[in-house]
Parts: structure tokens; C-alpha cells; sequence
């Protein structure tokens, strides 16, 4: 076909055009899903957000319960996100939360505790730089398939989180980590949500 | 050779009708959204989603979330049909110029 244009009430296009309009569709789809999968983020990084404050917060008041502050703040974050994914899924129609981001939350909380309670014996502050560096090396890798903003947040907060091991030595360093983890994660979430 | 859909052809149309395709069934984008998605004004992109809920293609709800309006649109079943049909249509165009090569 090598007209262009409207031919009584069909319309006429050539290849170009019509690999043009497919491009464009390609476009749209990957777009749209990039956007369901920011949505999806920025809810879990607030969620995240919120409770890496706590946790900080918490440990800097009372640092002799850090044992049993974290345990309790992971296992409400998966929680948590699992019930705010189920009331999303409504909308969006994604189910985000299932049995295998689960088994990855799992694989992922054991890999860490193998790595600070048995390989090393990290102390407090190293725990505390560890877990965030571990948590956003993920959402950089994620953020190689799934959109460069991952990318930005997890170095971003990475370095942030760096700088506060080398450079806070003291107990300052939990409110350190409560603003630019908690607080990090929180603003990166809104700016996925209404940035992108 | 099937005709193109002369409602999903023109170029903003045929973006919110892919975008609106990607979604699950039922699910839909609020108009926001789409209004992000597909880079179009409010009145330009708002005209032409009346043109496809005239041909059926999508449905339109507008309901209050808190005390903001807020309008979605969703692709119905005629209008995935018809992008479907309107898809394969520009993949017969491509593939045919193949075999005329």
C-alpha cells in the first residue's frame, strides 16, 4: 500500500505510518506499565518510610530493645504492605502481594541476618548502615528493569546512608538514618507517585 | 485487508486507547493520569475521549474521591475489540509491504 490519506471513507496509510502508529502503541504500553509499577513502589516505600522511623526513633530512645525493634518493624512493614497491596489491587486491578514476594521478603531478611549475626558479628551502627545499603542495592537492580528513578532513590540514599556511617559517630547517627531512610524513602515515594 | 478504525486513527486517540488497553479488564485511568501518560492539554485530551465514548470505546465515570472530582476512563469491550482489530490491521499493512518487496 503506498497511498496516504482517505480513500471515500477508509482510511490509507503506507508502512511507515502504520510501523509509526505501532511504535506509538509500544510507547503507551510501556509507559502505562512503568507507571502501574512506580504506583506500586512509592506505596511501599512510604510504608517502608514510615516505619524506618520508628525503628530509629525508637532505637535511639530506647537502644537496649533494638533486638526486638527491628524484628517488629520488618515484620509490620510485610504486613502492612501486604494489606495496603490488597486494597490497591481494587483499583488498579495488579495483585502485587503474593505468595512469592513473600518467599522473596523471607530470602531476603535470612540472607541479611546470615550475613551480620553469623558471617560477621556487625555491631549496632554497622546494622544500622547494613540494612538500608542491602535494602536499596535491590532497588537499584530493580531499577535496571523496571525504571532509572530506583536507580537514583537506592544511590542516593546508599551514599546518604555512607556518609552518616563515616562521618556521625555518635548516637546522633539513628536520627541521622531515621531522616534520610525513613524520610528518604517517604519523599522518593511521593515523587515517584506525583513526580513521574 | 481489514480497514482502519477511523476513530482509533487519529494519532492522541489511538495513544489513549493503547494506554487504556494495557489495563486489565474494568480497570481504568483516571483522567490525570492519562492526561500524564499521553502529554495531551485538558480540553484536546477531554475532546477526544467524548469522541470515543460517542463510538463506545470507552466509558467515562466521574465520581467524587473525598472532595475532588475525579473522572476515569476505561475501555469497553467494543473498544478493545475495535483496537485489536485496528493493531492487526496496521501489522497487515507492515506485513504485506514485506511481501511486496
Amino acid at each position: 500500500m503506498i497511498a496516504s490519506g482517505v480513500q471515500g471513507n477508509s482510511i490509507m496509510i503506507d508502512r511507515k505510518e502504520a510501523s509509526a502508529a505501532l511504535s506509538d502503541i509500544n510507547d503507551m504500553v510501556r509507559r502505562v506499565r512503568q507507571s502501574r509499577i512506580y504506583d506500586l513502589a512509592s506505596q511501599f516505600m512510604v510504608v517502608a518510610g514510615v516505619f524506618v522511623i520508628a525503628g530509629n526513633l525508637a532505637t535511639y530512645i530506647a537502644p537496649r530493645y533494638a533486638l526486638y525493634i527491628w524484628p517488629s518493624i520488618n515484620v509490620l512493614t510485610i504486613v502492612v504492605s501486604g494489606v495496603v497491596s490488597t486494597f490497591d489491587s481494587r483499583r488498579t486491578g495488579l495483585r502485587s502481594f503474593d505468595f512469592r514476594v513473600f518467599v522473596a521478603f523471607v530470602l531476603f531478611y535470612a540472607f541479611g541476618l546470615l550475613c551480620t549475626g553469623v558471617l560477621g558479628h556487625f555491631g549496632p551502627r554497622q546494622m544500622g548502615t547494613f540494612w538500608p545499603i542491602y535494602f536499596m542495592l535491590f532497588y537499584c537492580i530493580a531499577g535496571l528493569w523496571f525504571g532509572r528513578a530506583l536507580i537514583y532513590i537506592g544511590l542516593g540514599i546508599t551514599v546518604l546512608t555512607l556518609i552518616g556511617y563515616f562521618f556521625i559517630t555518635t548516637d546522633l547517627f539513628l536520627i541521622w538514618m531515621a531522616m534520610v531512610n525513613g524520610g528518604g524513602l517517604i519523599l522518593s515515594g511521593l515523587w515517584m507517585r506525583w513526580g513521574e | 485487508m481489514a480497514e482502519l478504525d477511523d476513530v482509533i486513527h487519529q494519532p492522541l486517540r489511538l495513544r489513549i486507547m493503547a494506554a487504556l488497553n494495557a489495563l486489565p479488564v474494568s480497570i481504568g485511568l483516571e483522567f490525570s493520569r492519562l492526561k500524564k501518560l499521553t502529554g495531551a492539554t485538558d480540553g484536546n485530551l477531554g475532546a477526544h475521549i467524548e469522541t470515543l465514548a460517542r463510538a463506545g470505546y470507552v466509558a467515562v465515570d466521574k465520581a467524587f474521591v473525598g472532595k475532588k472530582p475525579q473522572t476515569t476512563v476505561t475501555a469497553t469491550a467494543t473498544g478493545r475489540g475495535a483496537f485489536a482489530r485496528h493493531v492487526a490491521t496496521l501489522q497487515e499493512i507492515i506485513a504485506a509491504s514485506e511481501g511486496d518487496q
